[in-house]
């Protein structure tokens, strides 16, 4: 009997030492990002787990979006140790860079750390050689499109008659105007596709989506914004404007207003049923899945590409026999890093190692309002994890989608590069009056590169080519 | 006696000068500061070192092309905005003195839009003139007028911000009209009465006379607040297309919270101070010559 109290009373202290794994008691983390639901429950959720496993506490410290910037970049460079970890937007690594600490060499090998897929372990994460920071979130456009439109035998019927080949997710640009321009009803309140065009409604990501097709040259990695060797601005070569062109060619397709649609507007417009497709991020599809008009025929596919694209060095476009896929991971998912100057970067580093983990990362992405999407193997390969969200047939569309577009190997990367809000806020202007038809697309663009140039000289050219080669994975120069 | 007041006006010194030192590092030493960065080249992003450029903001603000349009956008829209706001207002203010039907139910709705938040107000005006879901384009294609692109063509879009800034703010108006239509004499009306004046005349050589200095009071509020107009347009149109809609402080927004380029957003904001106290001190000038004129 005694034998038996003693081991009911060491069983609760034995549990009590194997909680705290490593042991953190006594260490308080302060970890910051942008005003929740969105990333920040996520954090908050694995917060909570580590707590449990370490008896370490942690505070989560939410600003709006537009203070992180120069509150973390104040914090770091001014060594004030305000922050253990923080999460930011890969168009910041740049700037964030030398206040980082690098990840501990433990967490970049085994199975968790292969299960990340290498487009985020070996290129958003890494920053000249070193990685920096850990993907807590993985983002891209795609393309989604309706099940009960796209795969009517009728309109695969009429489709053929007029386009002369196959109803199916489109794989050049060409084919998703025939797509758009065939379900474009709008007597009947149906529209071709939804896009974002609003200065200020992250209109410029989308024509990134565009240009990529034309402009991310295989043959010439890294060469989509700048020149990697001069650092003058491509954003005038005839493969922008045709991806203007294109991009404005568009708005025949959407619903009326189109030009003052964010994407927040684009999502409920594919969501309700008001289009045929939409381009977005994963939340077009998660919406449509659980609160839209569409549930069970949502199906996403990768972004069309282009059996052409611009060679700027031969000035020339080089031609491809079948499609070359590009697609553009736009904005590339929010990243978690350990400031240099934390006292607690063990800890901190830890509790990314939480927030990642593919436990609560597998959790975080099927649940509401965190604002996490796929970015571990793990996350493409369980099926059965989305069945709270999608029907198997959207969610094998859905991850497939993603999984594809990351596969892809001419898959474009985001601009990241110090001064990043400069340089899209003169495309912003100069792409809205050339949308809106106020000025010629070639003189938008030719505008946009004299400025885009001349900020570059303002930050100083030879560091912003050693930025931009560095965010494209090109050795220095 | 003498030794007393003595005292006395030290102790009053002891009183005074903290509260006075208070004012000072609270109030002015922001604009100082601002004023001293305004001077400098000084960007967050990327990081570059603070250098003196004395008046070069200042310079590249006057010859900036998008400083002069945002300069006139806020100008059609404040203007032409505080010109309706004042006639209606007033019209308001006068219908509701004379009681008409239902006088308290209009006061108060009349009164509502005043205590939405700007923003608010900015997002039910987007769904009003929704070029697809919007009521006001439902209307004119049921007319036949089909889509009208109120938000993406650049005059619409003034018109539309300008419909939005006289919807919010004519209630202030006329609550301020009204108050001062109720605290004019009876006797003067009575006796104008009397004389069979006619209910024109009596408001041109009376009511609006006598309500001059109080109107020219509200006129001076709404163009100061007028030019401060951010929220509505942020929310509107974003500025956009290309800067048609853009106004003066977000144009400083833009500056300062997109591109963190602290030494030209003080700058810009020294410019619209002088701005705002130009057009204030002319105004006033011109409000005196009228008042004198009527007195």
């Amino acid at each position: 009997m005694n034998k038996l109290l003693l081991t009911a009373a060491i069983v609760p202290l034995a549990g009590a030492a194997m909680a705290c794994e490593p042991d953190y008691s006594g260490v308080t983390l302060t970890v910051s990002t942008q005003n929740g639901p969105f990333i920040a429950s996520a954090m908050a959720m694995a917060a909570q787990s580590w707590e449990e496993r370490t008896c370490g506490t942690v505070n989560v410290v939410e600003f709006p979006f537009g203070e992180l910037y120069p509150k973390f970049l104040t914090a770091m460079s001014q060594q004030t140790g305000e922050f253990d970890a923080i999460g930011f937007v890969p168009a910041w690594l740049p700037d964030f860079a030398p206040f980082l600490s690098t990840m501990p060499a433990e967490l970049q090998e085994g199975g968790d750390w292969e299960d990340i897929h290498p487009v985020y372990r070996e290129r958003l994460m890494v920053w000249n050689g070193e990685v920096k920071s850990a993907t807590m979130d993985g983002d891209m456009h795609m393309l989604n499109y309706r099940a009960d439109l796209m795969e009517d035998e009728a309109n695969k019927a009429a489709f053929m008659d007029r386009y002369g080949y196959e109803l199916a997710a489109p794989v050049t640009w060409d084919q998703y105007y025939d797509i758009a321009e065939f379900f474009h009803d709008p007597d009947n309140g149906r529209f071709g596709t939804a896009e974002a065009y609003r200065r200020g409604g992250q209109q410029f990501w989308y024509f990134f989506s565009h240009a990529a097709s034309y402009t991310n040259n295989p043959n010439n990695p890294g060469s989509m914004f700048f020149d990697p060797e001069t650092m003058d601005a491509q954003i005038n070569n005839p493969g922008w404007l045709r991806a203007l062109e294109d991009y404005k060619k568009g708005l025949d397709f959407n619903p009326p207003g189109a030009l003052n649609n964010g994407s927040g507007d684009v999502r409920p417009l594919y969501a309700g049923g008001t289009v045929a497709m939409n381009i977005d991020w994963a939340d077009s599809g998660v919406l449509g899945a659980t609160e839209g008009s569409i549930a069970g025929n949502v199906r996403t596919a990768m972004l069309p590409g282009s059996t052409e694209i611009w060679n700027h060095k031969t000035g020339d476009w080089d031609t491809f026999d079948d499609p070359v896929a590009s697609p553009f991971l736009a904005f590339g998912g929010w990243q978690l890093a350990v400031p240099a100057d934390s006292e607690n970067a063990e800890a901190a580093w830890d509790y990314v190692s939480e927030v990642i983990s593919p436990e609560m990362s597998g959790i975080a992405i099927v649940t509401a309002n965190t604002g996490v999407n796929p970015y571990r193997f793990s996350h493409y390969e369980n099926i059965d994890n989305w069945l709270s969200v999608f029907t198997r047939e959207e969610a094998e569309s859905y991850l497939g989608a993603q999984r594809a577009s990351l596969d892809a190997p001419n898959v474009a990367l985001d601009m990241r590069l110090p001064g990043f809000f400069s340089y899209t806020e003169v495309l912003e202007i100069e792409l809205s009056k050339a949308l809106a038809g106020e000025v010629e697309p070639q003189e938008a663009l030719d505008a946009i590169a004299a400025e885009w140039n001349e900020l570059t000289d303002e930050f100083g050219r030879d560091s912003q080519l050693a930025a931009y080669r560095a965010s494209m994975g090109l050795p220095p120069m | 006696m003498h030794q007393t007041a003595g005292r006395g006006d030290a102790i009053k010194h002891v009183f005074m000068w903290p509260a006075f030192l208070i004012v000072l590092v609270v109030t002015l030493f922001p604009l100082i500061y601002a004023l001293v960065v305004s001077f400098q080249a000084i960007r967050i992003v990327p990081p570059l070192p603070p250098r003196f450029v004395g008046v070069e903001n200042y310079a590249d603000i006057l010859s900036s092309a998008r400083f002069w349009g945002s300069m006139w956008t806020t100008s059609v829209i404040v203007f032409v905005s505080v010109a309706l706001q004042f006639v209606i207002g007033f019209a308001l203010a006068l219908a509701l003195h004379h009681n008409v039907p239902g006088a308290n139910l209009y006061r108060v709705t009349f009164l509502l839009p005043m205590f939405l938040a700007p923003v608010c107000v900015a997002l039910i005006a987007r769904m009003i003139f929704h070029p697809y879901l919007g009521p006001v384009n439902d209307a004119m294609s049921g007319m036949g007028f089909g889509n009208i692109p109120f938000l993406t063509e650049p005059n619409l879009a003034v018109a539309v911000l300008i419909t939005v800034e006289v919807w919010q703010w004519t209630p202030f108006v006329t609550l301020l009209m009204l108050a001062g239509l109720q605290s004019l004499p009876d006797e003067v009306f009575e006796a104008a009465k009397v004389d069979n004046i006619p209910a024109w005349r009596r408001f041109r050589d009376i009511t609006f006379p006598m309500l001059l200095p109080l109107s020219v009071a509200v006129i001076f509020i709404r163009l100061i607040e007028g030019f401060k107009v951010i929220d509505t347009v942020f929310v509107l149109t974003g500025g956009g297309p290309g800067t048609a809609t853009e106004t003066l402080t977000l144009f400083a927004y833009n500056e300062g919270f997109k591109k963190f380029n602290l030494g030209y957003t003080s700058a810009l904001s020294f410019t619209f101070l002088i701005i705002v106290i130009i057009v204030g001190t002319a105004y006033l000038a011109a409000a005196q010559r009228v008042m004198r004129r009527y007195a």
